[in-house]
């Protein structure tokens, strides 16, 4: 014990360095974490977070018995997940392949450049650029095809309009990744195969598409860790958190920011968080588990 | 694996697959697909920004617009006394927040790279567990607003976002890999302190690394629209987002503000040009980063990477 302290006043200016993002951190990160209480508590603002009384799990059962509610937003928030990750990673891994593949390397970049501008633009803007393309009366697909959609109010379509929306902001970016990984595979390799008589296809599914596999596998599992959050804008924003297409587009993230402006039942909305920040830990825990195992140095912990 | 020596390859473009057959053609073909489909709905925004009123209310947006027009531009920019006040506090907070975020963190992360500092494992793991488990947004907002009483304050834009426990294990993999400890040990043989040998040693081999992280910390402080939305209440402290968020009342507002004189609404024909005014503020929010980006983009591909390798 004594021993420890002298290493700490021996480290004293350290202490003092780490000291301002270390009370960040508590202000910002950690205090906020014990207004999760809430979900325990019939909330009164006038009494605030401690002194409101406390009511058991009542707060979850109302969460279990509004099922249209939560069920649907929690259903919602992992249809997304799903949806992102599979067709994110899918196209992800083909557009680096593609771009590795591609000889004309300064035509690469520059398109590259392109491509991955979309990720530096807030969904503030991006919704007005959705709203060009798909209102009802001046939206281009409406007017080019001649249709008459109404966009706005059709839920069903959501779940591809909100797809493609993601797609176009993040896959140029993501793919920034999975490249580093190809540009580090030893060219020799596919010279070796070229000899051997291997043609492109078959160099990319031997060669290529083996190297990837790691890094796919632990942006996968890191990603597991966020299956309860969600791309807030994008379905705030995108959708103009319109009320007729809740059923396929509200996601736990974008209730609670509705909710706090509506200034609705806040036991609810805070049972909501708590299962939200518990389910993201286990997965989290979870996720990391199994990328320690498959590939220490990749874990986060 | 070392980030070097891969992006020195990337740069290098290996030589083989010098073959330039039809396929490399057709390849391409669908890789400038692909760029079209992520370049032309900017690219509206801008057309749709320079198009005249009318003919976007009568037919609709579109790429070839039938009468081009400047009142959009105009109208944003002549009488846009808000725009200007926002792109103050957008430019402030970003500033601001990245250059305090960028020094704490990397103070944070150099203090717990620290060989032998017993504490170094304790900050390791406070540092991690926001990462795993946060409070969510409900009781942010419940505790920052009644027991902060920070309701309406600019802190809110910049405090919460500075300090993430991604960017500082960025900045501790960058020291532990890439900055011999016996420049650290030289400067202390030498008769530097330790906040010498931080400020004058590290923190400028730091430079590479706080260039991605900065980069990446500005582009979230400039896209924020969350915490502004549910904390900035006042005109004056409004950051673009928000502006573009409220677009349809600030359209209004800023083109019915006592600053526009009568005249030049009758010229507009008492019509408000809305679509494109609308354009012309997002191609003001997002210019700025849209020109900056290409400069930034060697240091940000490089963050990514070396994030993504554990030190």
């Amino acid at each position: 014990m004594k021993e420890f302290f002298r290493n700490t006043w021996k480290h004293r200016a350290h202490v003092v360095m780490a000291l301002p993002a270390f009370l960040v951190l508590l202000f910002f990160a950690y205090i906020p974490m014990s207004g999760l209480v809430m979900a325990f508590k019939s909330f009164d603002y006038s009494k605030g977070i401690w002194g409101s009384p406390w009511n058991g799990i009542q707060n979850f059962k109302f969460l279990l018995a509004s099922k249209d509610i939560f069920v649907n937003m929690t259903l919602n928030t992992l249809m997304y997940y799903v949806i992102f990750t599979a067709v994110g990673t899918f196209l992800n891994v083909v557009l680096a392949i593609a771009i590795d593949q591609f000889v004309f390397k300064r035509c690469a970049k520059v398109m590259q450049t392109i491509m991955i501008i979309p990720i530096f633009i807030s969904y503030a803007a991006v919704q007005f650029i959705v709203y060009a393309f798909i209102s009802t009366d001046t939206g281009i697909l409406n007017n080019t095809f001649g249709m008459n959609t109404k966009f706005y109010i059709t839920a069903s379509l959501w779940p591809i309009i909100l797809t493609i929306v993601k797609m176009w902001n993040s896959v140029g970016y993501g793919s920034v990744l999975y490249m580093s990984v190809l540009a580090g595979v030893d060219t020799e390799l596919y010279e070796a195969a070229e000899i051997d008589g291997a043609n492109k296809w078959k160099q990319i599914w031997h060669i290529t598409l083996p190297a990837l596999i790691p890094m796919i596998t632990v942006m996968l599992l890191l990603s597991v860790g966020n299956i309860m959050r969600s791309d807030t804008g994008l379905f705030y924003q995108v959708t103009r958190d319109s009320g007729t297409l809740y059923d396929t587009t509200q996601v736990i993230d974008s209730y609670v920011l509705h909710a706090i402006f509506k200034n609705s039942n806040y036991g609810f909305v805070s049972a909501t968080t708590l299962f939200q920040s518990v389910v993201g830990l286990l997965m989290m825990l979870f996720a990391n588990g199994l990328v320690r195992k498959i590939s220490p140095e990749n874990s986060l912990f | 694996m070392s980030g070097k020596k891969k992006m020195k390859n990337a740069d290098l473009a290996p030589s083989r697959r010098q073959r330039k057959g039809v396929g490399q053609y057709i390849l391409g073909f669908f890789l400038l697909l692909y760029t079209l489909f992520c370049a032309l709905p900017i690219l509206l925004v801008f057309i749709a920004a320079f198009t005249d009123e009318k003919a976007i209310t009568q037919n609709g947006f579109s790429y070839f617009p039938e009468k081009w027009s400047l009142d959009g531009i105009n109208s944003v920019l002549r009488y846009g006394k808000q725009l200007i006040v926002s792109y103050g506090v957008t430019i402030f907070i970003t500033v601001v927040g990245t250059l305090v975020g960028l020094l704490i963190m990397s103070m944070f992360a150099y203090a717990i790279s620290r060989p032998d500092f017993r504490l170094s494992k304790f900050f390791s793991i406070y540092l991690l567990i926001p990462m795993l488990f946060s409070g969510g947004q409900l009781s942010c907002y419940i505790i920052f607003t009644t027991y902060y009483n920070l309701k309406d304050s600019l802190l809110l834009l910049i405090l919460p976002l500075c300090v993430t426990t991604m960017n500082v294990i960025i900045l501790r993999t960058y020291i532990a890999n890439s900055i011999p400890a016996e420049l650290m040990e030289a400067a202390k043989i030498d008769g530097a302190g330790e906040y010498r040998t931080f400020f004058q040693i590290t923190l400028p081999l730091l430079k590479p690394s706080m260039a991605a992280v900065g980069f990446m910390m500005a582009t979230t402080y400039w896209n924020d629209w969350q915490n502004a939305l549910l904390y900035i209440k006042s005109d004056s402290k409004k950051p673009l987002q928000l502006l573009l968020v409220n677009i349809q009342k600030s359209i209004e507002f800023l083109l019915n503000n006592a600053n526009v004189p009568a005249s030049a609404r009758a010229a507009m024909g008492g019509t408000i040009p809305q679509y494109s005014a609308t354009m012309a503020t997002v191609i003001v929010v997002i210019g700025p980063i849209m020109v900056v980006y290409p400069f930034f983009q060697k240091y940000f591909i490089k963050g990514l990477t070396v994030g993504s390798v554990k030190g």
